[in-house]
C-alpha cells in the first residue's frame, strides 16, 4: 500500500521529494537517450507502465484480505534499468492518484522513494549479482522482484518511522513496529508475486524472446537454453 | 476486479467544464493548507466542504464516494493506531514495556498526534479525489506540456495512459474466459492463472503498442503528441467560490492552531 495523502508532515514530504528529483531528472536523461535510440521501445515501455499500474491496484487472487498489493516493478527494472523505472513508476503513483485515490500528491516523493527508486534498485542489484552465474534464469527473475517487492515495503516502513518515531526506542522501535504490521501479509505477497513475474518472464522468453535477446537482458546462450529445456 | 476508474466519473462529472486551472487551484490548495495545519478542525472543515463540492456540484454518486474512502480508511486506521501507542507522552492513562527496547502506552498527547494525523488524511484524501473526481486526466495532459514537462516524459505518459486501458481491456476479457473455464478453483490453479493472464495481456497490449506507434509513423508522428490546448474559460463565479473557499480555510487553520481534542 502507498502512504496516502496527508499521512506524512510536510517536513517528510519535501525530504522525500528532494531525494526522489535528482533520481528521476537523471532516469529522463536515460529514457530519452534509450527512446532516441529506439523508437520501438516507447510501446514496451507504456505496456509496462500500465502492467505496473494494474498490478500494483489489484490485490492477487486469495491471498490476504489486507490492502497489500504486488508492486511489478522488479521485471521493469530488469529490462530497462532502475533509473528509467524510477520515472515509469512516477508516473504509474501519479495515474494511480488521479485514478484510483490510491497514493498522494504531497507524498508523491515518498512513494516514489520507495517503489520507485529502492525497491527496483535492489532487484536490479540481485538480478545484475546472479546474471552471469549459472543460478537458473527464472530464479534469478523470482528473486529479483521478489526482492524488490519487499525493499518497496522496508522502505515504506522507514519512511513512517522516520516521521513517527517512538517515545521509547526512537526510530528503531518504530520501524520494526511498523515492519511487522506490512510483514504479515507482504512476506507472502511478495513471494507469489516473485512466482507470478518469474511465470511471466518464461512466457514471454518462450513466445516473444526477441525483445530480450535486444536488450541483452539474459546471455543468449541462456536464453535458447530455457527455450529448449521447455 | 476495477472495471470502472475515476477518470470515467470525471469525464462526465457536473465541473467537467470548469476551468482546469481553478479546480486544481482549489484541490492542491487544500492539500496544501491540510499539511500546514496543526489543528484537527480545518482538515476536517476542508473535507466537509470538499464532500459538499463533490456530491452536490460534480454530482458524483454518494456511494462510489464512500466506497473510495474504504481502503484509505483501513490503512490511516492501522497505521494511526500505531502512532498512538509509540509515540507517548506524559499524561499517560496507560503502558506497558514489553521489551527494554519497545514501551507502548496510551497518552494525552499520542490521541491528540493520531486523531490529528487520522484527521489530515481525512482532508487530504478529500482533496485528492476531489481533483480525481472533477479533472480527467487528458485535462491535466495539456497543464503538463504548459508547464514544461519534457516532451519524451509526456510521450511516455500518454502512453501509459493508452497501455492502462488497452491492458485492462484485454485483461477483463481474458480474467472472464479464465473464471468460465474454472481457473481459480484453487490456490495452484489461481496462481497458475493469473501468470497466464498476465503473461498473454503483457504481450497481446505490447503488440497493440506496436501497432499504435506503427500507424502513429504512418501519419508523420515525430515524437509530439498534438492535444487541443482548450479547456473551459475561467467563470468569475467559480473563481470567487474557489478563493473564499481558501481563505476562509487558511483562516481556519491559523485561529485553531492551538486547539486540540482532548
Amino acid at each position: 500500500m502507498h502512504i496516502m495523502e496527508g499521512f506524512l508532515p510536510w517536513q517528510w514530504c519535501l525530504v522525500w521529494w528532494i531525494f526522489a528529483i535528482p533520481c528521476l531528472v537523471y532516469g529522463v536523461y536515460l529514457l530519452k537517450k534509450v527512446l532516441d535510440a529506439d523508437r520501438e521501445a516507447l510501446p514496451l515501455l507504456g505496456v509496462t507502465g500500465g502492467f505496473i499500474f494494474i498490478l500494483s491496484s489489484l490485490k492477487l487472487p486469495s491471498v490476504t484480505g489486507s490492502c497489500s498489493h504486488p508492486t511489478g516493478t522488479g521485471l521493469s527494472a530488469i529490462c530497462f534499468g532502475p533509473w528509467i523505472t524510477s520515472v515509469v513508476c512516477a508516473i504509474v503513483l501519479l495515474f494511480q492518484a488521479l485514478f484510483l485515490a490510491h497514493g498522494g500528491l504531497s507524498v508523491l516523493g515518498a512513494n516514489i522513494v520507495s517503489m520507485g527508486i529502492v525497491g527496483p534498485l535492489a532487484g536490479y542489484a540481485v538480478y545484475r549479482a546472479l546474471r552471469e552465474t549459472r543460478v537458473n534464469m527464472f530464479l534469478t527473475v523470482f528473486l529479483a522482484c521478489a526482492l524488490a517487492d519487499m525493499f518497496t515495503y522496508f522502505t515504506t516502513s522507514l519512511e513512517l518511522a522516520l516521521a513517527y518515531p517512538a517515545q521509547v526506542g526512537g526510530v528503531g522501535s518504530s520501524f520494526i513496529l511498523f515492519m511487522g504490521i506490512f510483514a504479515v501479509t507482504q512476506v507472502p505477497l511478495a513471494i507469489v508475486e516473485g512466482v507470478v513475474l518469474a511465470l511471466v518472464f518464461k512466457y514471454i522468453v518462450q513466445l516473444k524472446p526477441d525483445i530480450l535477446f535486444r536488450m541483452n537482458v539474459f546471455p543468449e546462450a541462456k536464453i535458447n537454453a530455457a527455450r529448449n529445456d521447455t | 476486479m476495477y472495471e470502472k476508474f475515476l477518470e470515467d466519473i470525471a469525464q462526465a462529472n457536473g465541473l467537467r467544464e470548469v476551468n482546469t486551472y481553478v479546480k486544481l487551484m482549489a484541490g492542491l490548495g487544500a492539500i496544501i493548507l491540510c499539511l500546514l495545519s496543526t489543528s484537527f478542525i480545518a482538515p476536517l472543515f476542508i473535507a466537509i466542504l470538499l464532500t459538499g463540492a463533490i456530491i452536490l456540484l460534480a454530482q458524483v454518486d454518494m456511494r462510489t464516494y464512500a466506497e473510495l474512502f474504504i481502503v484509505p480508511f483501513w490503512f490511516a486506521a492501522m497505521s494511526v493506531i500505531v502512532i498512538i501507542l509509540l509515540s507517548g507522552g506524559s499524561e499517560v492513562y496507560w503502558s506497558w514495556t514489553p521489551f527494554s527496547w519497545l514501551s507502548i502506552s496510551i497518552s494525552v498527547e499520542s490521541l491528540n498526534e493520531g486523531i490529528f494525523v487520522f484527521c489530515r488524511v481525512i482532508g487530504g484524501m478529500a482533496a485528492l479525489i476531489f481533483i480525481a473526481l472533477t479533472t480527467p486526466m487528458t485535462d491535466l495532459f495539456i497543464v503538463m506540456r504548459r508547464c514544461r514537462v519534457p516532451e519524451v516524459v509526456l510521450d511516455l505518459v500518454m502512453m501509459i495512459y493508452r497501455a492502462i486501458f488497452m491492458i485492462m481491456h484485454l485483461l477483463v476479457l481474458t480474467y472472464q474466459a479464465q473464471v468460465m473455464r474454472l481457473g481459480y478453483s484453487s490456490f495452484r490453479e489461481s496462481i497458475e492463472s493469473f501468470a497466464t493472464l498476465c503473461g498473454s495481456v503483457f504481450i497481446a497490449s505490447w503488440d497493440a503498442g506496436e501497432d499504435l506507434v506503427r500507424a502513429m509513423d504512418a501519419r508523420c508522428y515525430a515524437g509530439k503528441f498534438a492535444m487541443f490546448g482548450e479547456t473551459g474559460p475561467v467563470n468569475s463565479y467559480s473563481l470567487v467560490a474557489v478563493g473564499l473557499f481558501l481563505l476562509t480555510s487558511s483562516v481556519i487553520v491559523v485561529i485553531t492552531r492551538d486547539i486540540v481534542v482532548i
